[in-house]
């Protein structure tokens, strides 16, 4: 299967900035792929994900060096703040999620039935006539998503998507993403929330100071899941299981 | 009441080019007409605009608000302090030609401004957006556009909440000029830096969901123009050319 | 410091947000206000520093009545940490912005160097606070509440987008406060928070308080956390898995009842 994106000893730098944001990150994105990045603040995850997805530096700015291939035809992203990337434009949802279709120029039949498939991908189908400013936070995230599906990205990447939103929206939130990765997607994600994280997760790598300093299967990467950290403070030796499922398993009788 | 209001005005279905170019030709037109009578024929004029867009009452009252002070300084500068001859009024004797310079610049502004208002709050950024797309123009004109008419309300949100927040890191409103001057920069600083910050990833949103390509876009539901519509908007020009015209030619008789 | 609400009620127009809320926090207190969106949790922190004045019923801190005072004179009291505080920041380093608060407040030496040390912020004191990513910047406003020294903390969803060095850092500082006697209510979605930081647990549903228990006690009620869209915290899930007695709730009582277990070395 060929790689959607390819970074090989890639660093970055923003503009004017003294130290760069990414320091030698090799990485490889496969359709089908949850892929979490985690790491403290800082440490180049939300700059991983830019310069991963082509935004960085064509966007942003700054200089990138090394080797990246990105080999996918379209890149969506999402940020953690759902008010922020509306238009402000669009009196409604559907208008809302319309958006990047009509950006290509597709015909309007066309445009419009991307737009509802995306809708439905999110569950969001019956807030299509609604104005997006009366939603609640996690609904209009799912619109959000659903708009940057509306193109049909190959890779989507996401930053911290739940941050705003309570619990309940939140794991809606994340119970989308398995079957997005399913139909062909590949999703990166970045999120301090590692225990949301840990449930989608098919693959995890972890960031400190622009490097990534592990990458490999979640059970072993996600050391920092709440339950992981119990489990090491309680004495468990390393690989730290993630959840409680897995600690029960590493109790010896 | 500053920005745009929902509604079923006549200029609310009017495309939102009459709606502007109505405002538009009351800007021109107040600066062509040079007398008392003239000027104020044109608030006539201004008015029956606010009143046609169903925003009366909300605009007139924010104009007043906002012209308040420039019709003080008028009536200062060139009533109070004109030359002669004087008319009395009451208790006080005004210069008659400076009355009639403070009645043409105060009527001037007050027909700009009710204009102005009016405006934006009969025309809908997203009609507007349409409209231009359905013209072919490039998204980024249009949104540009767009996003003027939309910047003053979520400004006012967003003062509105960090003037909560700097009250209460213990923050004082009010007291000495030199005081209020000093509270600026805790109220103003943070405005501009989260607008500049919420900028940035809405430029990189929208940038992900296509709007700054090179495909002309497609208008989902364009506002309806009329032939009607277009005459008027030809018959504003003409008026406006010939108001300067009559202007020029009154100067140099 | 103690806070009293009696019978307070607030309206936004003809929606009634708060109707009838009786509630006492004692001095040294620390309350974690649950309960769904739309709930009247973050109207009723409003409340609390004169932001916003009730409709009905009274409102005391200490002994200031809240309804005469202004926000910036409760701001010698109550230390309050918006949920998008990182907006409210503006000065040219994070060290001069913690340092905002204190001196509106005329205190001659705030311990703004002990708070950014506490927090793991004094490696960027230098900064411009938007030079630092958003979650950062949160924590640099809670340094800058601390630093104004305030009886009683009102904080709303302080650890959401919080990695989990800067969550342990916060929740610390928090626990800190309380053991000096310092009155904390925090509206908080995030129970592993809860956990480590709350004794107490109040929930509010359409402007009223439904639930007012202990926080070991609803953090082990699966009906009542279902009934608030809540999973439970990790603290409670590995108690529950393990079958630890004595029904642990803080990180450090799980991990001690969790001493004497032997572990299997590789996982099965």
């Amino acid at each position: 299967m060929t790689a959607l994106v390819t970074l090989e000893r890639a660093s970055f730098s923003y503009p004017g900035a003294a130290r760069p944001a990414l320091a030698e990150v090799s990485l490889e994105l496969a359709p089908g792929e949850v892929v979490v990045v985690t790491g403290p603040a800082g440490a180049g995850t939300s700059t991983l994900l830019l310069v991963a997805s082509g935004f960085a530096p064509r966007v942003v700015g700054g200089t990138l060096t090394g080797t990246r291939r990105i080999a996918a035809r379209r890149c969506g992203l999402v940020f953690a703040r759902p008010w922020t990337q509306l238009t402000g434009l669009c009196s409604t949802v559907r208008d809302e999620v319309a958006f990047g279709p009509a950006s290509l120029g597709l015909p309007r039949e066309a445009v419009l039935a991307a737009a509802a498939r995306a809708l439905d991908l999110l569950h969001v189908g019956q807030l299509a006539d609604r104005e997006p400013t009366e939603l609640s936070g996690g609904e209009l995230q799912r619109v959000v998503v659903a708009a940057a599906l509306a193109l049909a990205p190959e890779v989507l990447a996401l930053d911290d998507p739940a941050a705003e939103l309570d619990p309940e929206a939140a794991d809606a939130l994340y119970a989308a993403l398995p079957p997005l990765a399913a139909s062909g997607t590949a999703v990166l994600l970045a999120t301090p929330d590692l225990q949301r994280a840990a449930r989608v997760a098919t693959r995890a790598v972890e960031m400190a100071d622009g490097r990534v300093v592990a990458s490999g299967a979640p059970a072993e990467v996600l050391s920092g899941t709440e339950v992981a950290r119990l489990a090491r403070a309680a004495g468990c030796p390393p690989p730290y299981p993630i959840d409680a499922a897995a600690l029960v398993r590493r109790v010896a009788p | 009441m500053i920005g745009f209001v929902l509604g079923r005005s006549p200029l609310h279905r009017a495309h939102p080019y009459t709606t502007l170019a109505t405002a538009a030709a009351l800007l021109l037109g107040a600066f062509a007409l040079t007398r008392p009578l003239e000027v104020w024929l044109l608030v006539a004029a201004a008015v029956a605009y606010a009143a046609v867009g169903g925003v009366l009452r909300a605009s007139a009252r924010t104009a007043l608000l906002l012209s308040l002070p420039i019709w003080v300084l008028l009536f200062v500068l060139h009533g109070l302090l004109g030359a002669e001859p004087r008319v009395v009024l009451g208790p006080v004797a005004l210069s008659a030609p400076g009355l009639a310079r403070a009645l043409v610049l105060g009527g001037r502004v007050t027909a700009i401004v009710l204009g102005f208002l009016t405006a934006l709050a009969a025309t809908s950024p997203h009609r507007l957006v349409e409209a231009m797309t359905a013209d072919g123009a490039p998204f980024g004109r249009a949104f540009l556009l767009a996003s003027t008419l939309t910047v003053l309300p979520r400004m006012r949100e967003r003062a509105a909440q960090i003037l909560e927040a700097q009250q209460c890191r213990g923050l004082r409103l009010g007291g000495s000029p030199f005081a209020r001057l000093r509270a600026l920069g805790p109220l103003a600083l943070p405005l501009v830096l989260g607008a500049l910050a919420e900028v940035d990833e809405q430029v990189l949103a929208l940038d992900a969901r296509g709007a700054g390509g090179a495909a002309r876009r497609t208008a989902l539901d364009p506002p309806r123009d009329s032939a009607a519509q277009r005459a008027w908007r030809w018959a504003l020009l003409l008026l406006v050319a010939a108001a300067y015209a009559w202007k020029f030619w009154r100067l140099g008789a | 410091m103690d806070v009293r609400l009696a019978g307070v009620r607030y309206s936004y127009g003809s929606a009634e947000a708060v109707r009838g809320v009786d509630l006492v926090l004692e001095a040294g207190e620390q309350v974690a206000l649950l309960g769904p969106n739309g709930a009247g949790k973050t109207t009723l922190t409003r409340l609390l520093v004169a932001l916003r004045r009730p409709s009905a019923g009274r409102v005391t801190v200490g002994d200031w009545e809240v309804a005469r005072r202004r926000p910036d004179e409760m701001a010698r009291r109550v230390g309050y940490v918006f949920q998008h505080a990182d907006q409210q920041l503006f000065a040219r380093s994070i060290e001069e912005d913690v340092a905002f608060g204190p001196r509106c407040l005329g205190r001659r030496k705030p311990p703004v160097g002990e708070v950014l040390e506490e927090l793991g912020l004094a490696p960027l004191a230098g900064l411009h606070p938007y030079d630092v990513p958003a979650p950062t910047r949160k924590l640099v406003a809670l340094a800058g509440v601390l630093a104004m020294e305030p009886r009683v903390l009102v904080l709303d969803e302080p650890t959401a987008g919080l990695d989990h060095v800067q969550r342990d850092a916060a929740i610390a500082a928090l626990r800190r406060r309380g053991g000096d006697g310092v009155t904390i209510l925090a509206v908080s979605h995030d129970l592993g928070f809860v956990a480590d930081a709350a004794d107490r647990t109040v929930v509010m549903r359409d402007g009223r308080i439904v639930e007012d228990r202990p926080a070991r006690e609803l953090l082990y009620d699966r009906e009542a956390l279902r009934r608030l869209g809540l999973r439970p915290p990790a603290t409670v899930e590995v108690g529950e898995a393990l079958g630890l007695p004595g029904r642990p709730v803080r990180s450090v009582e799980v991990v001690e009842a969790m001493r004497g277990i032997r572990w299997r070395q590789a996982p099965v």
